[in-house]
């Protein structure tokens, strides 16, 4: 039995890596593997949060409660992130399976493989994390796994998105052809194993089927006690109750001592400097600064395909531009307050004004907004084939709308920050938000507007024309006044953001005093 | 730093804090005489913290009005600042800056020239707190003792004329405790003025000339030992007799019964 087993999955093996399996099995197989990974991802920064963290794990330590009986509640908990990952996978193999006209067996091998998907997935995490601990102090542990977490589910995002047809034509249902077809090609992997055995039972094999849902039981089984085994060893150094951080890490975090230059002391720089060393060694922002990075390149470079069939590609740079400059702001600049946290109450005791605050984060802020803003529009003009002159105008309102959006972010997060926030991205309130993006939106659109009159008007005085604008010195005058009157609109908007920021810190009374 | 001709170091006047219905302070007023080492006592949400942090501007006063050196917290903010170090139970330290870093960055913050003479500073303060060994390591890997050391320190860097502290010995070894208490005796010979918030009655007694202790809100008593033992009507009082005479509620006794007697 054993050996014709063996000899099956072999078989399956050889015609998977041949491609020869049918168009079903890969497909389910596919899936399963795509259900893995989303769950692995989904489920990982909670799987971090289930094991390791938390003040209660020291109580169920010091408890008469045995490790094993810890694991067991920590996985169930740490499952149902999984599960519900493999929920919305649940529902694609059942659409296959009503597709192929399967048996009722398909369906109750479907919730079984997937349940047992679920433990093998929370048991490679656990696997992965004692790893980790293995390298690095369990504080940061948790946030290198939430890193990976990130970066991966934006890599997995992405990577639907750029298999997906590049089109704008209205689509009903959610596509994942194309990163199935990317799955399919890597279905030898143990993740496809119940794929394959989903198959075997549309086939109507059940050799095949049983031995590929054995050989699934018999991994799962096999990782859970290997898991179980790696987090006794590991559940005091997670929590970091003994040894502390290893040696090696230690030494990787000392700083080198530099002697001060003489000089007069500048708060604004200081805050600047301090922004830019903590920012760097702050892995749980970085996990969730670089995925939106990656998105946003992602993003700009899919709107910016000569694909798309676009004639002139300038106005379409004008788009991404107020696009990309939006997204940074609200990104970088927005939070830039309430990510002091508690370190607001040494700002608040220094002998500093809230508007010396308020330059430093647009200081720390504005730098890469601009850099990245303007590097993404020399991508884009170089792919474009845009000249000389057009570029150096898009460049020129990538600086502008980079600037002001940052101010506005910045003002926004002052407006209403949640200092006992320890996410950035939960902490600025909902009047914050709302005027950040508001805020933001207004001077977009009253820059590109000035932008686009000013454009018109150059047009006109060319006499090139523009549309059914006759060519006359009054119609040029007009024009430039509307183009001078919506910039300073704009910068108007970005000095009330500000003056309103400075007001609402001068006043600011909140809650400072739990955050981390 | 000069310090301008007025008596008082701190002074509290009427300071009230409500928050909403729940009076957190109710007329809170008092006086801190330079170079003076003033106990503030007072039981577990008795209103110590806020007074202090209304002291400090933190919290803004319903009523009232806090100075230091003579200039107004909340109307003259920045020069108050520049004269005042605060220390909150639990300090707050940034945890991915080194200990030096944050050193620079208070020292910064407050403008003080770089240069030798700071640099000079920062050494021999890292070498007084036993912190120089670890310098260079991230604060985040601190102890909680290590972090209220350099909680301590970056009060230090800047000499402020003013140090208002809310239990600065906390999570301290004995020997730092010491070396704590030593040094605040040190600082107000030479003219600081501290205003020192405690729970530890000893450190209360034996370093502050006047204290003043605070129940549900209200200062209850202010004065010397003496004179609080005259309030007290017990010449031979220890400061924990009369703190717990001062401030109402069940004796200990009461309540250990009370306890013991529920487990039977």
């Amino acid at each position: 039995m054993t050996r014709s087993a063996v000899a099956i999955i072999l078989r399956a093996e050889v015609r998977a890596w041949r491609n020869r399996i049918a168009g079903n099995a890969a497909r389910t197989a596919g899936i399963a593997v795509l259900g893995g990974l989303s769950a692995l991802v989904i489920g990982g920064s909670l799987f971090a949060l289930a094991f390791f963290a938390g003040r209660d794990l020291v109580q169920l330590i010091l408890a008469p409660v045995t490790a094993a009986e810890i694991f067991i509640a920590r996985s169930l908990f740490a499952m149902s992130a999984n599960t519900l990952a493999a929920a919305i996978f649940l529902t694609f193999v059942a659409g296959l399976g009503a597709g192929s006209g399967a048996s009722p067996l398909y369906y109750v091998t479907a919730l079984v493989l997937l349940a047992v998907l679920v433990l093998m997935v929370t048991a490679l995490q656990l696997i992965f994390m004692a790893g980790v601990l293995k390298l690095v102090p369990a504080r940061v542990a948790r946030d290198v796994a939430i890193a990976v977490a990130s970066v991966t589910g934006a890599g997995l995002y992405l990577l639907w998105n750029l298999t997906l047809r590049q089109s704008f034509a209205p689509r009903h249902t959610p596509d994942i052809s194309g990163v199935l077809m990317v799955f399919q090609r890597i279905e030898w992997v143990p993740s496809a194993w119940p794929g394959h055995a989903l198959s075997a039972v549309i086939d109507g094999s059940v050799a095949a089927a049983l031995a590929w849902t054995g050989v699934t039981l018999l991994l799962a089984g096999a990782m859970v006690v290997v898991a179980a085994a790696l987090y006794e060893r590991t559940l005091l150094a997670g929590l970091g109750l003994l040894g502390g951080p290893p040696a090696r890490w230690r030494r990787r975090t000392r700083v080198p001592v530099r002697a001060s230059r003489a000089g007069a002391a500048s708060p604004v720089l200081a805050i600047v400097r301090k922004d830019w060393i903590a920012y760097r060694r702050d892995i749980r922002r970085l996990s969730r600064f670089l995925p939106a990075v990656i998105f946003l390149v992602a993003y700009a470079f899919i709107l910016v395909r000569p694909t798309r069939g676009l004639t002139d590609l300038f106005w379409n740079d004008v788009f991404v531009v107020t696009f990309v400059s939006l997204f940074m702001a609200m990104m970088f600049a927005t939070p830039s307050i309430p990510g002091e946290r508690r370190g607001i109450q040494l700002l608040r005791l220094a002998p500093i004004s809230p508007w010396t605050l308020i330059r430093a984060k647009v200081l720390f802020t504005v730098a890469p907004a601009v850099a990245l803003t303007t590097l993404i529009t020399l991508a884009m003009s170089l792919v474009g084939g845009i000249g000389p002159l057009r570029t150096a105008e898009i460049v020129l309102l990538a600086i502008w709308l980079g600037v002001g959006c940052v101010c506005i972010g910045v003002s926004a997060g002052a407006i209403d920050p949640r200092f006992d926030s320890t996410d950035d991205r939960r902490s600025v309130g909902v009047v914050g938000t709302f005027a950040a993006m508001g805020g933001e939106l207004a001077f977009g659109l009253l820059s590109v507007g000035s932008f686009a009159v000013v454009f018109v008007a150059l047009q006109v005085a060319t006499g090139a024309g523009f549309a059914w604008l006759p060519e006359s010195p009054l119609i040029e005058g007009l024009l430039l006044f509307v183009a001078v009157a919506l910039a300073l609109g704009g910068v108007a908007l970005v000095g009330f953001m500000l003056w309103t920021a400075v007001s609402r810190l001068r006043s600011f009374e909140g809650s400072i005093t739990t955050a981390a | 730093m000069s310090v301008p001709p007025v008596a008082f170091a701190v002074e509290a006047r009427n300071l009230v804090k409500q928050y909403g219905v729940m009076p957190a302070v109710s007329g809170v007023s008092f006086q801190v005489e330079r170079g003076e080492i003033f106990g503030f006592l007072g039981a577990n949400g008795a209103g110590k913290t806020t007074t202090l942090r209304m002291l400090c501007g933190l919290v803004r006063p319903t009523a009232g009005s806090a100075l230091i050196d003579g200039f107004d917290v909340f109307l003259q903010p920045l020069q108050a600042k520049a004269r005042l170090g605060y220390l909150d139970e639990e300090p707050f330290v940034h945890p991915h800056l080194t200990g030096r870093e944050f050193l620079d960055y208070i020292a910064d913050l407050y403008r003080m020239p770089r240069g030798p003479a700071r640099q000079q500073r920062t050494e021999r303060l890292l070498g007084l707190f036993e912190l120089a060994g670890r310098d260079g390591e991230l604060i985040g890997a601190y102890s909680h003792g290590m972090k209220q050391k350099i909680g301590l320190a970056s009060l230090l860097i800047r000499e402020p004329s003013v140090l208002l502290l809310d239990e600065p010995t906390n999570g301290l070894d004995p020997r730092s405790a010491r070396l704590v208490k030593d040094l605040l005796e040190e600082l107000a010979a030479r003219g600081t003025t501290v205003l020192l918030s405690t729970h530890i009655l000893e450190v209360a007694q034996a370093l502050c000339r006047r204290i003043a202790i605070i129940d549900h809100g209200r200062l209850v008593a202010t004065g010397t030992m003496d004179e609080l033992r005259a309030q007290a009507g017990a010449a031979h009082a220890t400061l924990e007799d009369l703190f717990l005479s001062l401030t109402a509620g069940p004796e200990s006794t009461e309540l250990i019964e009370r306890l013991l007697s529920t487990r039977k």
